[in-house]
C-alpha cells in the first residue's frame, strides 16, 4: 500500500474521530458518534497494520487479544459508581503506552537524523516520554484517591511549590545533557529523567484535595492526549498529532469548565494545598453559625415529598457512595404518578468526575430531560416545596454566596434554600470535602436527615408506597 | 410547675394564650395546666375541649408559676399574680413604663412577646409575625366586606367587571400576607416598602413592587424600617398620590418601632380615590397612616371607607389564639430543656435576655442590641468587583498573540520542513478540538473523558509500526505498549457504549 493511501486513510479517520466528539453535542446522537470513533480507530488499526513493514503478526495479535479481553472485561463489570478509577487507570495506561513508544523510537537507530531535524526528534522523544510519565505516575495516584486506598486529603510537603519547580528545572537540566552527549550515556539521562517524572506526577497529584478530583481527572486526561500528540511529532504520523490534539483540548476544556464550576484558577488546583487554610473559617461575627439544626424522620420526608407540588433532587457523592441512584428514581417516579413535578438539579463539579452525577442518574434510568443543570434550574428553587439534598454539601452552601470570608465564596453553587422546605441527607454533621461549616443546616426552613442515604430513601420508599 | 392560662379582661378581646393543642405540648414538656373557666369561649374553644386536653379549669388561677397572657395585664390582673412568677404575655414596654414599674415592684419575671430579638433562632417565637400575618389576611378580609365589588375580574353574561386594584404600603409580615390573600382573591396588587431588599418577597406573592427613584435604604441593622429622609419623603408622596388615585383599597402597614406611625395619607390622597374605595390602617393604634382614621372604628369620609380596627387579629380569635400559643409554647420549650416541667431563665441565652423587661425586681428593658441583617449591605460591593474581574478576563491580551506570532516566525526560520507540517497539523486539530468539546453538552462529560480517553490509544498505531523493528528490545517494549493501548482502546470505547445506552429520553 502506498503511504498517501495510508495516509488518506488516516485521514478518514481523523474526521470520524472529531465527528465522535460532535456526536456528544446531544444525548440522542452521542451513541452514533461513540460508533464513529470506534470505525475510525478500526480505520487506523487496519491501515496501519496493512502497511508494508508490519512483520511481528504474532506477537500483535496476541498482545491485542490480550488487552481487548481484559479491557471489554473491565468495562463490563465496572460499576458506575467506579467510573472515575476506571478512567484514571485507562489514563495511566495510555501515560505508560507514550513512555513505551517513546523509548523504543529513541533506541531505533535505523533511522538516521542530522543536525536540526535530530535535535528536535531529539526533543520530541525527550518531551513525549516526560509527559507520559507524568500522566502515568499521576493518573495511578489519582487511581488510588478515588478508590479510598490513598488518603484524599492532600499531603503538602513543606516547599512543595520550590520542590515542584526544582524538578523541572532539573529535567531541563537533564534534556539539555541528553541532547549534548552519546546516544549511550543519553539513555541513562533519559532514565533519569522518567524517575524525576514519575515523581512530579506523584507529588502533585498527592497535593491535591478530595474535592478537586473532577479537575485532576480532566487534567490527566488532558496530558494524554498531549502526550498522544507528542508521539506523533515523534514518529511524524499526523493521525496521532490530531488525535493527541483533540484529546489534549477536550481535557483541558473539561479543566476548565470544572474551576470555573468550583471558582477557582487552574494553577492553584494543579499547585494544590486546598483546604490548608480554610482552618481559619469566617471570623465575620454577623456569620457565626447559629448552632440548631432541626432533625426530621424518614416518615415525615414522605409526607413532605408526598404533600409537595414541585420537589427538587439534588444527588451528590454521597448518593454514589450509598449506590441509592435506583431508590432514588423509584421514589421519583412515584410521586410523578401522583402529580408531583419531580426534577433533578445537578452542580458542575458534583462528584468525583465531571457529569459523574448525569451518568448515575442514566443508569437508574432517570430521563435526561428530567435532569438540568445548575443554571438552568437555580432561578427556579423559589417555585420548589421540597429540595431533597443527597449526599453533597459543599455544592449547597450558601456560605458561597454569602460569606466572602469563606473559602469557598465566589463558587456557585445550588440555591436550594430558596425552595419552602430544604431536607439534607447525611451520615453526621461532618464538613464537606473543602472543609468548611454549611449554614445551610441551620437556616429555618432546613431539615436534616441523618443516616445512610441508602437506608433513609429506603425507609422514604417503603412510606411512600404505603401512602400513596 | 403549674401553668396558668386566664380570661381575657380587656374590652373586646376574643383571644385566649392556650389552646387544646397547646396545652397538650406543654403538658408533654412536663408542666401543670390550669385554665380559668370560660377562657377560650369567645375563640370558640369551651372548658370541656381544654379538659380533654389534659388542662384542669380552675375558678382561681392565682397560685400558677407561669402565667400566659395575650394583652398586658391591668393593675387588676397584676394583683392577683403571685410575687415571683413568670407572665409571659404582649407588654410594649416602651409604651407601657408603669406597667414595668408595676410588675417590677410585684417581683414578677416578665417575658415580653413583642419584645423577642429578632433573629433566625427566634422566628419560631415570633408572635408579632404571628399576629402580623393574620392582621394582613384579615385586613383583606374587612376591606372585601365594606368593598362593593368582586376582587376578581370576570367577563360575564351581564357585563364586564374590572379586577379590583390594591396598594399596600409596608410589606412586612402583614403586608406581604394582605398581597397575598389579595392575589389570591384575584386583585391586582402593587406594594411599597422603603426598604428595597423587600421587592422580591412582595414579587413571590404574587404583587409588584413600586418604586420610589431616590436611592435611600430604609432598612436597619434590627431588620425594621427606620425613618426617612425628607427628600425621599417628598418623592415617595408623589408616588402614593398617584397609586391610591388608582387604587381601590388601600392597605397600610407602615410602622416604625417606638415611633408613631408615619401619616403617608394625606386628605387629598383621600379626596382623589373613587367613592367606594376602602382603606384599611393597620397601623391605626400608633395612630395611623392616614390623616383621617379614626382608631379602632369604621368611618366614612369623602365616600371612602376608612377602617381603623385596632384588634384585627382578636376577629380572628381561633386561628391567633392557636398561633399564639404555639409561640408561647416555644417559648418555654426554649426555658425548660429538661422536658421536666421547670423553666430556667437563663439571662445569658440572647433570645430570653432579650424578651425579658422585668427580672428578680429589677426592669431589664430595654436589652443590648443583637444585629442582624448585615449581609445586603456587605454582598453589593463584592458583586461588583466580581463583574469588574470577569471584564478584565475578557479582555484580550495582545501579548499572547505577540509571542505566538514570534514563536511561529521562529519555526519557520529555523525548524525543518517536516516540523512546519506537523505544528500546522497540530495547532489546527487543537483549535478544531476546542470548538467541538464547547459544544459537548454537559450532561456527557463522563462519556466524553471515556471516548477521548478510548480515542487516544491511537498511540496503538505508533506501537505497531515498532513491533517490526529488528531489536529485540524495541519489540518487546512496543509489544507491551500494544498490550495496553488494546486494553485501553477496547475497554473505553466499550464502557462509553455502556454509559451512552444509560441516556435514555423519558416518555
Amino acid at each position: 500500500m502506498t503511504q498517501n493511501l495510508t495516509s488518506m486513510i488516516y485521514l478518514g479517520s481523523a474526521v470520524l474521530f472529531v465527528l465522535s466528539l460532535l456526536g456528544l453535542n446531544h444525548p440522542d446522537t452521542a451513541r452514533r458518534g461513540n460508533f464513529y470513533g470506534m470505525i475510525g480507530m478500526a480505520m487506523a488499526l487496519a491501515a496501519t497494520l496493512w502497511a508494508a513493514g508490519v512483520t511481528n503478526w504474532i506477537m500483535i495479535l496476541a498482545a491485542l487479544l490480550v488487552g481487548a479481553v481484559i479491557g471489554l472485561f473491565a468495562a463490563k463489570k465496572v460499576k458506575t459508581t467506579q467510573l472515575p478509577e476506571l478512567v484514571a487507570l485507562m489514563h495511566s495506561l495510555v501515560g505508560l503506552a507514550a513512555v513505551l513508544v517513546g523509548l523504543s523510537s529513541f533506541l531505533d537507530l535505523t533511522k538516521v537524523l542530522v543536525g536540526a531535524e535530530k535535535t528536535i526528534h531529539d526533543v520530541e522523544v525527550y518531551i513525549g516520554i516526560m509527559v507520559g510519565a507524568v500522566t502515568f505516575s499521576g493518573s495511578l495516584i489519582a487511581f488510588g484517591k478515588l478508590l479510598g486506598s490513598i488518603s484524599g486529603s492532600p499531603l503538602l510537603l513543606p516547599a512543595r511549590h520550590w520542590l515542584n519547580l526544582s524538578v523541572l528545572v532539573g529535567i531541563a537540566i537533564l534534556g539539555y545533557q541528553f541532547l549534548n552527549v552519546d546516544h549511550d550515556q543519553a539513555l541513562l539521562y533519559l532514565f533519569a529523567m522518567i524517575v524525576l517524572s514519575l515523581f512530579l506526577g506523584i507529588h502533585m497529584v498527592m497535593a491535591i484535595g478530595g474535592a478537586d478530583m473532577p479537575v485532576v481527572v480532566s487534567m490527566l486526561n488532558s496530558y494524554s492526549g498531549w502526550a498522544a500528540s507528542a508521539t506523533g511529532f515523534m514518529l511524524n504520523n499526523h493521525l496521532l498529532i490530531i488525535v493527541g490534539a483533540l484529546v489534549g483540548s477536550s481535557g483541558a476544556i473539561l479543566s476548565s469548565i470544572m474551576c470555573k464550576a468550583m471558582n477557582r484558577k487552574f494553577l492553584h488546583v494543579i499547585a494544590g494545598g486546598f483546604g490548608t487554610d480554610t482552618k481559619k473559617a469566617s471570623t465575620n461575627p454577623s456569620q457565626v453559625l447559629a448552632g440548631e439544626t432541626t432533625a426530621i424522620s424518614s416518615l415525615e420526608t414522605a409526607e413532605l415529598l408526598k404533600d409537595a407540588k414541585s420537589v427538587m433532587i439534588i444527588p451528590g457523592y454521597g448518593m454514589a457512595v450509598a449506590q441509592a441512584q435506583h431508590t432514588v428514581f423509584e421514589i421519583s417516579q412515584i410521586l410523578s404518578n401522583a402529580g408531583v413535578n419531580v426534577r433533578y438539579a445537578i452542580h458542575p463539579v458534583a462528584g468525583r468526575m465531571p457529569g459523574h452525577m448525569n451518568v448515575l442518574l442514566a443508569e437508574a434510568k432517570v430521563p435526561y430531560d428530567q435532569v438540568f443543570e445548575m443554571e438552568e434550574i437555580n432561578e427556579d428553587f423559589k417555585n420548589v416545596d421540597v429540595a431533597i439534598i443527597i449526599g453533597a454539601n459543599d455544592i449547597v452552601n450558601p456560605a458561597a454566596l454569602d460569606d466572602p470570608s469563606s473559602p469557598i465564596a465566589g463558587m456557585p453553587v445550588l440555591e436550594v434554600w430558596k425552595a419552602k422546605t430544604s431536607i439534607v441527607m447525611k451520615r453526621s454533621m461532618a464538613s464537606g470535602y473543602a472543609g468548611v461549616d454549611n449554614p445551610l443546616f441551620y437556616k429555618d426552613n432546613n431539615r436534616m436527615l441523618f443516616g445512610d442515604a441508602k437506608t433513609k430513601l429506603d425507609e422514604i420508599l417503603q412510606a411512600l408506597k404505603a401512602n400513596l | 410547675m403549674i401553668v396558668g392560662i386566664p380570661k381575657e379582661t380587656f374590652l373586646g378581646e376574643k383571644r385566649v394564650a392556650a389552646t387544646p393543642e397547646t396545652i397538650e405540648k406543654l403538658i408533654k414538656l412536663g408542666f401543670e395546666v390550669h385554665v380559668e373557666p370560660g377562657a377560650g369561649i369567645e375563640a370558640n374553644i369551651n372548658d370541656e375541649a381544654y379538659l380533654k386536653s389534659g388542662a384542669q379549669i380552675v375558678s382561681n388561677i392565682s397560685g400558677s408559676d407561669i402565667f400566659l397572657k395575650v394583652r398586658a395585664p391591668s393593675p387588676a390582673e397584676i394583683e392577683k399574680l403571685k410575687p415571683g412568677s413568670t407572665l409571659i404575655s404582649f407588654i410594649w414596654p416602651a409604651q407601657n413604663p408603669a406597667l414595668l414599674k408595676l410588675l417590677c415592684n410585684k417581683k414578677i419575671n416578665t417575658i415580653a412577646m413583642d419584645s423577642v430579638p429578632r433573629i433566625s433562632r427566634a422566628q419560631k417565637l415570633d408572635a408579632l409575625s404571628s399576629m402580623a400575618n393574620i392582621a394582613g389576611y384579615r385586613a383583606v378580609i374587612e376591606a372585601a366586606h365594606h368593598f362593593g365589588r368582586f376582587f376578581t375580574g370576570q367577563i360575564t353574561a351581564a357585563g364586564k367587571v374590572p379586577p379590583a386594584q390594591v396598594f399596600v404600603i409596608g410589606a412586612g409580615v402583614a403586608g406581604l400576607s394582605a398581597i397575598g390573600t389579595a392575589t389570591s382573591l384575584g386583585a391586582i396588587v402593587k406594594a411599597n416598602d422603603t426598604r428595597p431588599e423587600v421587592a422580591d418577597q412582595v414579587k413571590s406573592m404574587g404583587g409588584s413592587f413600586v418604586n420610589v427613584k431616590v436611592q435611600e435604604s430604609g432598612s436597619s441593622q434590627t431588620g425594621y424600617a427606620v425613618i426617612m429622609s425628607e427628600e425621599y419623603q417628598k418623592a415617595q408622596r408623589v408616588v402614593f398620590a398617584k397609586q391610591i388615585s388608582e387604587a381601590d383599597i388601600v392597605i397600610t402597614t407602615a410602622l416604625i418601632p417606638g415611633r408613631p406611625a408615619p401619616k403617608l395619607i394625606t386628605t387629598e390622597m383621600v379626596q382623589s380615590m373613587k367613592p367606594g374605595s376602602v382603606i384599611v390602617d393597620l397601623a391605626s393604634e400608633q395612630g395611623g397612616n392616614c390623616e383621617l382614621t379614626v382608631p379602632g372604628e369604621v368611618i366614612k369620609k369623602h365616600g371612602v371607607t376608612l377602617i381603623g380596627y385596632t384588634d384585627l387579629p382578636s376577629r380572628l380569635a381561633k386561628q391567633s389564639s392557636q398561633l399564639y400559643g404555639t409561640n408561647l409554647f416555644r417559648f418555654l420549650e426554649e426555658m425548660c430543656a429538661q422536658k421536666n416541667g421547670v423553666i430556667h431563665h437563663n439571662m445569658n441565652d440572647e433570645v430570653i435576655r432579650g424578651a425579658t423587661v422585668t427580672f428578680s425586681g429589677e426592669i431589664t428593658w430595654p436589652a443590648p442590641a443583637v444585629a442582624i441583617s448585615a449581609k445586603a449591605s456587605e454582598a453589593k460591593p463584592e458583586a461588583s468587583t466580581k463583574e469588574a474581574h470577569k471584564k478584565t478576563e475578557e479582555k484580550a491580551n495582545p501579548f499572547v498573540f505577540i509571542i505566538a506570532a514570534l514563536l511561529l516566525l521562529l519555526v519557520g526560520l529555523y525548524a525543518p520542513a517536516i516540523f512546519v507540517t506537523q505544528i500546522t497539523v497540530f495547532i489546527l486539530a487543537c483549535l478544531i478540538g476546542y470548538m467541538v468539546v464547547w459544544n459537548v453538552t454537559a450532561s456527557l462529560h463522563t462519556p466524553l473523558m471515556s471516548v477521548t480517553n478510548a480515542i487516544s490509544s491511537i498511540i496503538i498505531v505508533g506501537a505497531l509500526l515498532q513491533t517490526s523493528s529488528e531489536d529485540f528490545w524495541i519489540q518487546i517494549l512496543s509489544g507491551f505498549a500494544v498490550l495496553l493501548t488494546s486494553i485501553n482502546l477496547f475497554g473505553g470505547f466499550a464502557v462509553t457504549k455502556r454509559m451512552l445506552d444509560m441516556f435514555k429520553k423519558g416518555s
